[in-house]
This record gives structure tokens, C-alpha cells and sequence, in this order.
């Protein structure tokens, strides 16, 4: 009974939730593109002006980034200025929260069909080691493990540590700008 | 709760062994199909693999409407729109692919362009695009190793934009699939080599990467022991029809696996392989599967040791300790290869290809890590990786 009266609630919570993780996610790739070298080389294969979607569906939270060029991204929020490029879709939001809180893997989400892909599969491919990269950088190494397929080894501890700093300081930056705005 | 969860479908009809040919007629008319088109290539009609199928329609009272015998190794949306033009103007009401993997995907997109309508067969590219049940569809497999009779997929070249469209629908898998040994009869032993370790490889890696489940598993396992079993005999004895019928099930059954598991590294390097130096598909993953399986051993131990009692037999797999199973397994493939290259030649390095030179490795490295099929390779694949895999499988 009691279970059934908080379930909007924690519903409700889940939703919440993963609207936060795609804001910081949107803004932490564009973050990551202006700190990360790696980053940029993935990001440099993409054709400027490309637009990538991550988003729940059927009319779900989304993020919207852009390839500026130079392997730099542009966070949109949540409305694409044209038809997006690349998409990679959940198929319910409780798939999302499974990622999105570190129960499960990118790739294994992907192996368990949670996400669907629209797009050109090599773009899809480009963008996930994009995404494991600046989960690499901004998790603790002990939630990152859980959410990619294989923590970097060559990514040491003070690297991690200014990365993430500059990152989240980027991230943080942005989600003023936008309130001010 | 275990975070477990998989996905399995395959609704095909799959209708195997002695006079399978001679269902079609009953299976078109179960579905009020008159007027069949046949979808092949210019290879299979010399080799005389039409006469049986049109004998046996012709000897039901059906009549073949149409046959499209041009179709290239690699299709093209121009064909698939010249193709989709005779059946109207014939009437057409059904398709038959005969043939490998260009003529079935050809007649996938085929049948997308007479069941949607249109042109363009672009505009139907991607995953989920098509909405409704297409019309009825039967392939005949020539080749036992690509499995594309129970996969739902198929890839055109669009030769004007120079670009190769991808086409993902549950709508494209064909209502039934005929299996017949009359139809891989005559293949060469090379050819048979090659696409066999094709359907080993699709039936390893389904059964070793990341979205392997329980049922795919076990159409894996199947399709590795009729591999193991009968391939050698069909290479000593290429009349054997029983043993040709193994493999052309086993085919099947690999498709069946890794159309719901998917496939790992060995398949990203080969399409990238295969793109860059014109290898044949099923050479280049006879090529790399021991490599990429020693490259990704520690991630797969279990799984590959349990392979060796299919690939080696229970008194093998009995007497090799758990702790040297997987390395045990690795070794009967390449025995299977060693054999495969006494027989016929069949190249076990990039260098014995003759088509590879060593320039084009890190151009196949950096192409193959942008495959999708490395997603769902047990270990996270970095450019150094392939490279090594690379090197390893050059000489």
C-alpha cells in the first residue's frame, strides 16, 4: 500500500534525475572537448556542424551537442537548431537510469538493446568513446569501472584529477551563464 | 536482482534436408503467391543452381514470373531500382533470393521498394524505419557461411554518394529460408573453406561477446559442432550431401546466434580488411579469429574453454584440465586452419593473402575502430590493441 502511494514519487525522482544527469552530461561534453586532446581527435572525424542527440524516448529529457570544429562541441540544451545527425535513443527512462546511474555499463546498455541508435553507426561508436573518456575523467575511479567497459590505464591520478577539475569548473560556468541568461 | 536481460527473435521458417526445394510451391501458395520473381546472379545460373528450384515450382503448376540474374558482388541502389521496375511491370506478387549475400540483401531492398512503394531506397535507410509486414519473401542460400537468410539486415551502395546504406527491420527477414544441400553441391573448396570459418567465426563470437544469451548460445554451440564435425569431410569428400547439409545448417544456425547476440573484433577488422584491400568477408575472419581470440582470452576464458568440447569432442574436453580449455580451444582452430590451408590453400596470415601489404595495417587499425561491431567486443578495443592484433595476424 504504502509502496504504491510513494511510486509517483520516486517516478517522479527518477525523471528528475536523469533531466540533471543530461544537463550535466551536455555541458561536461562540451567541457571535456576544450580539456581533452583525446577528446578532440575523436571529435575531429565528426563533420562541423554535426548534431548528436542522447535522449529518452518518446519525448523524454535529451541533450543537444554541435561539432563547432576542431574537435570542439557546443552544448544546445534540449532544442536541436536543425534535424540532428546522430541519435542515440533510450528506449524507456528506466534504461536511461540504469545507465545514467552507474547500475549499467554504455556498452552493455547497448548489448542489451536499452538504446537504439539512428544515424551513421560509426559517428555512434566515435561518440560512445567520447562519452567513456569524460565518464573516465569525471567519476571516481571506483563508479567510472561501473560505467565503461574498461577504465583507462594510462589515465593516472593527478591527469584525472585536473581534468576533472577544469571540467566540472567549465561545467559549473555554464550552468550559471544559463541561469543569468 | 541480477541486471540480466536479453533479446532473442528469429520468426523464420526454416525448412532443411532432402527436397527442401520442393516446399516452395506449398509455402507461396500458403501465403497466395502466384507470380514469384527470382532475385540471383549471373554465378549461380551458370552453375546450374536455378534449374532445380524453377523444376520444382514448374512441377507444382507455378510459374516463375521473372528472373533477375545480374545481380554484382556489391549491389547498388540502381540495381535494387531496376529490379523493383521488372517486378512491377510484371506483376509480380513475391521474391525468391537465390544466392549469397549480395543477391539476398539485393532482394531485401527489393522487396522494401514493391512493398513500400517509391524509387529512393534511400529514404528507407536506418533502424525502424519500415512500419508494415513486406511481401512475402523466400530465400535460397548457395553459399553456407553468411547466415543473411535469418538476419535483418542488408547493405546497398549508394554508388552517387559513394556512401553504403545501412537498412535495419525486423521486416526484412524473409517468411522462410530453404535449405537445401543441392545448393552448395557444387561450391568450390576454397569458397567452402572461407564460409565456413565465416559461420565458425559468427558462432564464436556470438557465443564469447558482450550480448551473448542463453538461446543464442545455444544455436552457437549447435552450429560449432557441426562446423567441427563435418567440415573436413565435405573438404575430402565435396559430394558428401549429408556433411554439405551440416554446414548449410550450421550457417544457419550461426546467423541465428549472432544475429541476436551480435559479433566482436574479429568482425571489425575484417569489414575494415575487406573495405580497404578487397579480401574476401569469410577469409578475413578466418584470418583473425585466433588472433582476436588470444587478444581477448582473459575476458572470455569461460566461455571459450566450454567451446572446446564442440570443437574437439567430449573425450578431448574431458581430459584437458578447466584451467587450459580456452588456450586448448584456441589451438583447434588453428589445426582447423592448418588443415583448411593443406587442403586449399586457404591463407592463415595477412602476408600468405598476397593482397595485404604491411603500409595498409594501421589504415585497417584505424578504420576498424569505428566499426560497430567492436562495441560489443568483451574488451575495450584501443588503436594500440588493433594494431598489435594486426601485427600478430600479418606473418
Amino acid at each position: 500500500m504504502i509502496a504504491k502511494r510513494i511510486q509517483p514519487m520516486v517516478f517522479q525522482a527518477r525523471r528528475l534525475y536523469v533531466e540533471l544527469m543530461f544537463q550535466v552530461m551536455g555541458r561536461a561534453l562540451q567541457a571535456v572537448s576544450e580539456v581533452d586532446a583525446s577528446v578532440q581527435n575523436d571529435a575531429r572525424a565528426l563533420p562541423v556542424g554535426f548534431l548528436f542527440e542522447m535522449m529518452v524516448m518518446p519525448y523524454g529529457s535529451r541533450l543537444i551537442v554541435e561539432h563547432v570544429g576542431n574537435g570542439r562541441f557546443h552544448y544546445h540544451g534540449t532544442s536541436a537548431p536543425r534535424p540532428v545527425d546522430l541519435s542515440i535513443q533510450f528506449k524507456h527512462i528506466a534504461h536511461a537510469f540504469l545507465v545514467l546511474s552507474f547500475q549499467e555499463k554504455t556498452s552493455v546498455a547497448f548489448a542489451n538493446d536499452r538504446m537504439l541508435v539512428d544515424g551513421d553507426i560509426s559517428y555512434a561508436i566515435r561518440m560512445t568513446r567520447v562519452l567513456n573518456r569524460l565518464e573516465a575523467f569525471i567519476l571516481p575511479k571506483l563508479v567510472a569501472q561501473r560505467a565503461v567497459k574498461e577504465y583507462p590505464a594510462n589515465l593516472h591520478l593527478p591527469e584525472k584529477l585536473v581534468s576533472a577539475a577544469r571540467i566540472y569548473l567549465k561545467v559549473a560556468s555554464n550552468f550559471v551563464e544559463t541561469v543569468r541568461a | 536482482m541480477s541486471n540480466k536481460y536479453y533479446e532473442f527473435f528469429c520468426p523464420v521458417k526454416v525448412i532443411a534436408g532432402k527436397a527442401a526445394l520442393e516446399h516452395i510451391p506449398y509455402e507461396l501458395t500458403g501465403m497466395a503467391a502466384k507470380r514469384p520473381m527470382i532475385v540471383t546472379d549471373k554465378g549461380v545460373r551458370a552453375a546450374g543452381l536455378l534449374d532445380p528450384v524453377i523444376a520444382a515450382c514448374e512441377e507444382s503448376g507455378l510459374e516463375i514470373v521473372s528472373i533477375y540474374d545480374d545481380v554484382p558482388p556489391d549491389s547498388s541502389t540502381s540495381v535494387v531500382r531496376d529490379i523493383a521496375g521488372i517486378y512491377r511491370s510484371e506483376k509480380c506478387d513475391s521474391i525468391i533470393a537465390v544466392g549469397g549475400g549480395s543477391a539476398i540483401d539485393t532482394a531485401k531492398a527489393v522487396n522494401i521498394l514493391v512493398s513500400e512503394g517509391g524509387d529512393d531506397i534511400a529514404a528507407y535507410a536506418g533502424a525502424g524505419v519500415l512500419k508494415h509486414p513486406l511481401k512475402p519473401f523466400f530465400v535460397v542460400p548457395t553459399t553456407a557461411g553468411t547466415g543473411s537468410e535469418v538476419t535483418s539486415v542488408a547493405v546497398i551502395a549508394d554508388t552517387e554518394k559513394h556512401v553504403k546504406l545501412p537498412f535495419t527491420s525486423s521486416f526484412l527477414l524473409p517468411n522462410a529460408a530453404i535449405i537445401d544441400p543441392r545448393m552448395t553441391l557444387t561450391l568450390p573448396p576454397h569458397i567452402t573453406a572461407a564460409t565456413a570459418m565465416d559461420a565458425l567465426t559468427h558462432a564464436t563470437e556470438a557465443f564469447t561477446c558482450m550480448a551473448k544469451n542463453p538461446l543464442s548460445d545455444a544455436y552457437a554451440t549447435a552450429a560449432i559442432k557441426k562446423i567441427s564435425t563435418s567440415l573436413l569431410a565435405v573438404m575430402d569428400n565435396p559430394k558428401d550431401a549429408d556433411n554439405r547439409l551440416e554446414l548449410a545448417e550450421a550457417s544457419t544456425m550461426a546467423g541465428i546466434a549472432f544475429s541476436n547476440s551480435m559479433v566482436g573484433l574479429v568482425h571489425a577488422l575484417g569489414h575494415a580488411t575487406g573495405a580497404i584491400c578487397q579480401l574476401p568477408h569469410g577469409l578475413c575472419m578466418s584470418l583473425y579469429l585466433p588472433y582476436v581470440l588470444e587478444y581477448n582470452l582473459e575476458s572470455i576464458r569461460g566461455p571459450l574453454g566450454e567451446l572446446l568440447l564442440y570443437l574437439d569432442g567430449p573425450e578431448v574436453y574431458a581430459a584437458t584440465p578447466a584451467s587450459r580449455r580456452a588456450e586448448a580451444s584456441i589451438s583447434a582452430i588453428r589445426r582447423l586452419r592448418d588443415a583448411l590451408y593443406k587442403h586449399c590453400k586457404l591463407p592463415r596470415t595477412l602476408k600468405e593473402t598476397g593482397k595485404v601489404v604491411e603500409e595498409q595495417l594501421e589504415r585497417i587499425a584505424d578504420v576498424a575502430l569505428d566499426d560497430g561491431a567492436i562495441m560489443f567486443n568483451p574488451k575495450e578495443v584501443t588503436l594500440e590493441d588493433a594494431r598489435a592484433v594486426l601485427r600478430r595476424a600479418w606473418a
